[in-house]
């Protein structure tokens, strides 16, 4: 799972609604996948990036600094462009799990598949 | 259309039926049964197959603007998420084998679940969904997918949903909610678009091509719940009040050690009636028993019809039908059919049950649940007439010929040939609900009211719609 993924993520135990994002990442096994660089790409992927998300997920992975926000004028700053494509794109969670920030529910994270199946009592159905 | 009679929940059993809650634990189960766990039994054999890839669902992924978020869901083994490489594609499935093989191709994906999809609001720019929606039993739960995917969906973004047609050219569904068997015979060996395969019989039947005649075209109980049974009916019984699941209970005893799964599915449901609750254990059993079949067979729950194989198409040497058009989503799923007739066959229990514990119903007209209850008196008083149109009326389970459904040959059988290996076509049967034409739109309009319909068509025998999430007005 990619952080670009687990930035759309939310929990939907039942009741928890917008409370479920972001779920609370660990991760017991990353690997960082070299991707080709797409700066057009990732310009357009910024704005739909979930910043705080971001910024706590990375933290959980111990990731060099992520900034704080979008930089001024990043679409022609390469260097955040790259920085920016590391984290969303190259960096996955191969094992760990999600939690869900309101309700506590643990998703499993194995081979780098999130499971977000909830049983059929913590549905909203 | 009529809403379903409103139910009190706990202790009471109405009259007028199950609770709805029930009933979609109901739906639940047969989704289990017949969608999941076929899927999970079958995925090793995905991996040996070049699913199709529709050229217009391709063309529409491509037309994505590049950095899109698109999210495909019931992606399967992942064979679109790869189609655009300047878009972030992100495949979901509830089946966990299936996301594994799609992980194994390098594809970004998850397992989730269609009706409870754990993503934040408006995420997506675009969403696509595959065959999919024709697994979900009832018009409820095909909403509430329809609904989920828009809540996730970004402010003019579009979704694009294919479902299976009910009109065909090549077959005849006689009724929307159908069971569909296994084509064991695609996966034993790797899947050619010459149509070699289907020169291939592994189990070396003669093919032969009959009219498609489902037990229901005999049967007093009308499960078009949208229209009404095409076939002849040997009473007057109105299709419309004659409901759901009249001759579902209807089981034979001769029959029963040689047809223990459908005589189980059936008791099933005639429990489901009864306000108890559905004997998966049971189900299973049967399900994952290798079990030759017998001459006869019997198909306790009318409002299902099992689908025959189009082998008969394979056979006449027309390799072009298997990839051109008029199939399943997921061709490998048509098989031999089994053989021989299929009998509407008597619970004489049926009745009394419902009648003395649960007498419900709930009234369906049109909404396309035929998970939706029996009419207990009606079904009482058809029993008598049952028994006079059983003779004329009982048809063998036949297979279309691929040139001809409405040819009529009513008199041959297939032979029953022993299935020793694992993949027992029976046992692997999947549920669909397919879609008229028109269906899928009017859906659309009537209850997901925040997606508006950009077009809608046909595509070899699929029904789409491409809709687009409105502005929002807040």
């Amino acid at each position: 799972m990619r952080l670009l993924t687990h930035n759309l993520l939310s929990s939907h135990v039942r009741g928890v609604g917008p409370r479920g994002f972001p779920p609370r990442l660990q991760a017991t096994e990353v690997r960082i996948n070299p991707v080709e660089f797409n700066p057009g790409f990732i310009v357009r992927m910024i704005p739909k990036v979930e910043w705080a998300a971001l910024l706590e997920a990375a933290g959980n992975l111990h990731l060099i600094e992520v900034p704080k926000e979008p930089i001024q004028g990043y679409e022609h700053n390469e260097e955040f462009l790259r920085k920016m494509h590391h984290v969303l794109l190259e960096v996955e969670v191969l094992e760990g799990t999600l939690q869900c920030p309101e309700s506590g529910r643990v998703f499993p994270l194995s081979r780098g598949i999130p499971n977000m199946q909830l049983r059929d009592e913590e549905t909203e159905t | 259309m009529t809403q379903p009679f409103p139910v009190p929940t706990l202790n009471r059993i109405p009259w007028h039926g199950p609770t709805l809650p029930r009933m979609d634990h109901a739906a639940a189960q047969l989704e289990k049964q017949h969608v999941h766990d076929v899927y999970e039994s079958t995925a090793p054999y995905f991996s040996d197959l070049q699913s199709k890839a529709w050229p217009r669902v391709r063309q529409f992924l491509q037309e994505q603007k590049p950095g899109s978020l698109i999210a495909d869901i019931g992606c399967g083994t992942g064979k679109y998420l790869k189609v655009n490489s300047q878009v972030h594609t992100l495949g979901c499935d509830y089946c966990a084998p299936l996301v594994e093989i799609a992980r194994s191709r390098g594809c970004e994906v998850m397992v989730c679940d269609n009706l409870n999809l754990p993503f934040r609001d408006q995420g997506f720019d675009a969403i696509i969904s595959i065959g999919v929606i024709h697994h979900f039993s009832t018009k409820q739960r095909r909403i509430r997918a329809i609904k989920e995917m828009a809540r996730v969906l970004a402010p003019g973004g579009q979704l694009m949903i294919y479902v299976w047609a009910m009109e065909q050219k090549n077959r005849h569904f006689e009724k929307q909610d159908v069971l569909v068997p296994w084509n064991k015979a695609l996966c034993s060996q790797p899947f050619s678009e010459s149509g070699q395969l289907g020169r291939k019989q592994p189990c070396g039947r003669p093919e032969r091509g009959h009219p498609y005649h489902p037990p229901c075209s005999a049967c007093p109980c009308s499960v078009c719940f949208e229209g009404r049974c095409n076939s002849k009916r040997s009473h007057s019984v109105d299709c419309d009040s004659v409901l759901a699941g009249t001759c579902c209970a209807n089981i034979s005893k001769e029959g029963e050690e040689e047809n223990g799964f459908y005589n189980t599915l059936g008791k099933s449901f005639r429990s489901w009636f009864s306000s108890r609750s559905l004997d998966e254990s049971t189900l299973r059993k049967q399900i994952e028993k290798v079990r030759p079949l017998k001459s006869t067979e019997s198909w306790a729950n009318s409002t299902i019809s099992i689908q025959p194989s189009r082998h008969s198409s394979f056979d006449l040497g027309h390799p072009e039908t298997l990839s051109a058009g008029e199939q399943n989503l997921d061709e490998e799923v048509f098989v031999e059919p089994s053989q021989g007739p299929l009998e509407w066959l008597r619970a004489p229990t049926t009745c009394k049950q419902l009648n003395g514990d649960h007498p419900g119903v709930i009234r369906r007209n049109g909404d396309g649940n035929f998970l939706g209850g029996t009419n207990a008196q009606e079904s009482c008083v058809d029993e008598d007439n049952f028994e006079e149109s059983t003779a004329s009326g009982s048809k063998s389970w036949r297979r279309i010929s691929a040139a001809d459904s409405t040819d009529s040959n009513p008199g041959d059988a297939i032979s029953v040939e022993e299935q020793p290996n694992v993949l027992d076509s029976r046992a692997f049967m999947r549920y669909y609900h397919v879609f008229r034409e028109g269906e899928l739109c009017g859906l659309l309009k009537e209850s997901v009211s925040e997606l508006h319909i950009l077009s809608s068509g046909n595509d070899h025998g699929n029904w789409c719609v491409i809709a687009e999430k409105r502005e929002s007005c807040d």
